[in-house]
Order: C-alpha cells, then sequence, then structure tokens
C-alpha cells in the first residue's frame, strides 16, 4: 500500500498526505488527536471513499484481499455465525467449522453463535467485526479503533491473536487506537498524523519515547 | 335491502383484496427499485424529485383517481386501451397511488442506512450484485413495512376506485365503494357491519404477512 498526493477536502477539514509507504508485510499503527483525519485516511486507502485527488497504489490487491473494521461495525440483521460466515459465502468458500469454533471461542462467542448479533454488547461486536474481517484471510486489514469497546482482558487476547496470525501469514495491518499500549506491543512503525497531515513516522518506540515535535508532544503528554 | 351474507358480498370482499394485493404488488415493485435507486443516485434536481415524491404521498386518492381518469377515458392517451370502469382501470389508479407511498417510505429507510451497508459490503469484499442482494435484504424490515403501508391504504381508500371503477355492480364493486354506497342509500347498519368486515379482513392480513415473515427483532443503542 502505497499513498501519493492524497488529497479529500470536507467543508471544514481537509486531508493532505504527499505520499506514505506502508508496502511491507508488518503492523503499522497511525495515531493522532480527535478529527486529525486517520479514519478519512483508512478509508481512502481501503477504497470504501474516493479520494478528490492522487494515487492509492494497493501494490496489486483488489477489493477482495483489503478489508477494514471500524469503531462502531455494521452487524448484519442476521445472527452471530451467520455474520461470522458471510465473506466466506460470498467467496463461495466452505467453512472449516473447526476454525470457525476455534475463532468463536477465543472471541467468547460460542454460547452467542445464535444469537441476533445486533443485540451483542459494544465490545461483543468489535470482537465479531474483528474475526469476520479476518476469516477469509485478507492480504490487506484496517482497524479503526477497533478495540474501544472491548475489556482489557479481551484487548490482550486480541492483540496476542493478531500477533499469532501475523507470524504464521505475514500480511499488512494497519491498525488505529488511542491505547498507546496496543499500539506499542502490536506496531512496528507508527505514523503520527495532526490536522489532516502526516506529521512524523518511524519506528514505533524512537517515536513514542522521544517525541521530537511540538504537536507529538502535546499528543504524548497526559501519557 | 343489502343481503350481507350473500354471494354478493363475498365476492366484494374477494374483488377488494385482488385489487389491493395486484396493485400493492406492481407499487412494489416500481416503488422499491426506484426508492433505493433515488437513494444511490446523484444527479441535477434530486431534491426536487424527493420533495415531489414526498409530496405524492400525501396526494389525495380522489385527485390520483381524477388523473387516471384523465388519463384512461376514451379521449386520454391511454383511452385506446378500454380499461375506464375495469378492474384493470381500478389497479392502474391505485398503482399511481402507492408507488410515491411505497418510494418514498423505501427512500427514507435507505438514506438512513444504505451507506452504512454499502461500506460495509466494500470492506467484505462483495460484488455489485451482491452488495444489492445484501441491500434488499438488510432493508427487508422497512421494505416489508412500505409494502404493507401501501397495502392498508389501498385497502382502506375510496376516492380512486370510486371515480376510475365506478362502483359498478358485479364488476368494479369493492368493499368501500359499497360502504360509501349504502351510507347514501340510508342503510347505515349494513354499512357499519362491511366497515367492520373491512377491519377484521385488513387485520387478518396483516396477521397472516406477519406470521410469514420472520420474528423482527428489537434493539436499543448498546454501545
Ligand atoms: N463525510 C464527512 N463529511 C464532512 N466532514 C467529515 C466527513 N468525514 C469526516 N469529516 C471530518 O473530517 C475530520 C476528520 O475526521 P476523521 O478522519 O474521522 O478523524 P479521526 O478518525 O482522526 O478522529 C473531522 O473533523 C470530521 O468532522
Ligand atoms: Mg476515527
Amino acid at each position: 500500500m502505497k499513498i501519493f498526493r492524497l488529497k479529500k477536502d470536507f467543508e471544514k477539514f481537509s486531508l493532505n498526505i504527499d505520499s506514505l509507504d506502508m508496502s511491507e508485510q508488518k503492523i503499522y499503527g497511525i495515531i493522532g488527536p480527535n478529527g486529525c483525519g486517520k479514519t478519512t485516511a483508512m478509508k481512502l486507502m481501503a477504497g470504501i471513499m474516493q479520494p478528490d485527488s492522487g494515487v492509492v497504489d494497493s501494490g496489486g490487491l483488489t477489493a477482495r484481499d483489503i478489508t477494514m473494521v471500524f469503531r462502531k461495525p455494521y452487524l448484519m440483521h442476521e445472527s452471530v455465525l451467520k455474520n461470522l460466515l458471510y465473506p466466506l459465502k460470498i467467496r463461495g468458500i466452505t467453512p472449516d467449522m473447526q476454525y470457525i469454533e476455534h475463532l468463536l471461542e477465543l472471541s467468547g462467542l460460542q454460547a452467542l453463535r445464535d444469537t441476533y448479533a445486533l443485540t451483542l454488547s459494544g465490545g461483543e461486536q468489535q470482537k465479531l467485526a474483528l474475526m469476520r474481517a479476518v476469516v477469509f484471510s485478507p492480504k490487506l486489514v484496517f482497524i479503526d479503533e477497533g478495540f474501544s469497546n472491548m475489556d482489557i482482558e479481551s484487548i490482550a487476547v486480541f492483540e496476542e491473536f493478531i500477533l499469532k496470525m501475523q507470524a504464521k501469514s505475514k500480511l499488512t495491518w494497519v491498525i488505529t487506537s488511542h491505547q498507546l499500549s496496543t499500539i506499542r506491543r502490536l506496531c512496528e512503525h507508527v505514523i503520527f498524523m495532526h490536522a489532516g497531515e502526516v506529521k512524523a513516522q518511524g519506528n514505533t518506540e524512537e517515536i513514542l519515547s522521544s517525541p521530537q515535535l511540538p504537536e507529538l508532544k502535546q499528543y504524548l503528554q497526559f501519557v | 335491502m343489502f343481503n350481507f351474507l350473500s354471494t354478493e358480498t363475498l365476492g366484494i370482499i374477494a374483488l377488494s383484496l385482488r385489487m389491493t394485493l395486484l396493485s400493492t404488488a406492481i407499487a412494489s415493485i416500481i416503488g422499491v427499485p426506484f426508492g433505493l435507486w433515488l437513494d444511490k443516485a446523484h444527479f441535477p434536481g434530486k431534491r426536487f424529485i424527493v420533495l415531489f415524491n414526498r409530496s405524492l404521498m400525501a396526494a389525495p386518492p380522489v385527485v390520483v383517481g381524477l388523473v387516471a381518469y384523465l388519463l384512461l377515458m376514451r379521449s386520454g392517451p391511454l383511452g385506446f386501451m378500454g380499461r375506464l370502469f375495469t378492474f384493470e382501470g381500478m389497479v392502474f389508479a391505485q398503482v399511481l397511488l402507492l408507488t410515491p407511498i411505497i418510494s418514498g417510505l423505501v427512500y427514507n429507510a435507505a438514506h438512513r442506512s444504505a451507506a452504512n451497508i454499502r461500506a460495509f459490503a466494500k470492506t467484505m469484499g462483495a460484488t455489485k450484485m451482491q452488495t444489492q442482494i445484501l441491500l434488499i435484504r438488510e432493508l427487508s424490515n422497512d421494505i416489508y413495512f412500505a409494502a404493507v403501508t401501501g397495502f392498508g391504504r389501498a385497502m382502506s381508500e375510496v376516492g380512486a376506485v370510486m371515480v376510475v371503477g365506478g362502483n359498478i355492480r358485479y364488476h368494479t364493486r369493492v368493499m368501500t365503494t359499497t360502504i360509501s354506497m349504502l351510507r347514501n342509500r340510508g342503510e347505515i347498519d349494513v354499512a357499519i357491519f362491511l366497515g367492520v368486515v373491512l377491519l377484521i379482513v385488513a387485520f387478518a392480513v396483516q396477521l397472516i404477512a406477519g406470521f410469514l415473515r420472520k420474528r423482527e427483532h428489537r434493539t436499543d443503542e448498546n454501545f
């Protein structure tokens, strides 16, 4: 995933990213204050929103290989299990039920498999959405504040899950989170955004431990 | 004196049902896709079309009947078909009446959630066709509600079918026109009886439709 001269204007906000290279198979993090454009940048990169100008080069990946998880995920008016199987169904893939059971167990949703998905709690909905996004083995996954409603233990479980999945079959992840602990544990590379622009990026520890930029210092000052 | 336990009465009830079901079906086949399309399409004058549609939702049936009459009368643009004062003529008038109601309700529902559903479909890698199917399935509660509302309107209105059908015995006499006729003749008690039958039939149809429909789920905001 590479982007060049990406521009998107709203009435009161404009996103401007000159260039960004996330073409390695690793876990990237995007941080920055509310309203700095993280979600917008992700939607543009995931092909869910069209830019006003600029290039999104997904390096040969198609819409079938790319997925995104929203903070407030869309769940179909169906059971938990049917939601989880949907991406497989539309690809004509017969689900490996052992793997499905494993995912349900891991996210603590086994007992809720036949429950109507919209009755799940916010955290449970996020778990289901995360599992649904990876069940079809995508090559590029965007997770936009995907843990924000989860309890602390569940966050740890999902971090573990992502790291394991990454160790087994390399793919590219792009994650936003206001939990810097999550960013630290998962991401090798972090990108700091401010007012619609990429202001700093680099190795996560370097960026977070010794911030140079005043905006970044301010963002990190209450940690 | 009107004999309300005769085969004639049963015939009137049957004709009402046949007319209402057929006009609801045709109006849904036109109105549902139109409502969905109107939400998705962007063109100059869209706002006007939406407002126009909304005004037609509240159009008095007599006026709609009059328009249908002018179209169907011998010297009118559709006069060559010879359908004035026929069953088909009444269905035509009711389709004019119901289509904007159904398309308007579907448009409103789509406007509320179609963008989210489409974005979700993209994250899942759904094809255009799969997205369309998902959209209809996810909006099926709203589509069902629109059709049922249309059905209720068609069943109970008297203006349009009176003007176009003419309340001809054994031919275009339906429940509402019969009630209106009986009232004019002063046979109030029979009119009331038929009115009650109309309510019972309408209720029974809703009951059957409700049974055929999968259980509707109630959810609250839960985040
Ligand atoms: N569809 C939209 N129309 C108008 N403004 C928008 C739209 N989407 C986002 N914005 C604005 O763009 C800014 C950045 O939003 P967002 O990318 O969601 O920020 P972040 O995810 O970093 O908190 C916000 O001020 C938001 O109000
Ligand atoms: Mg955001």
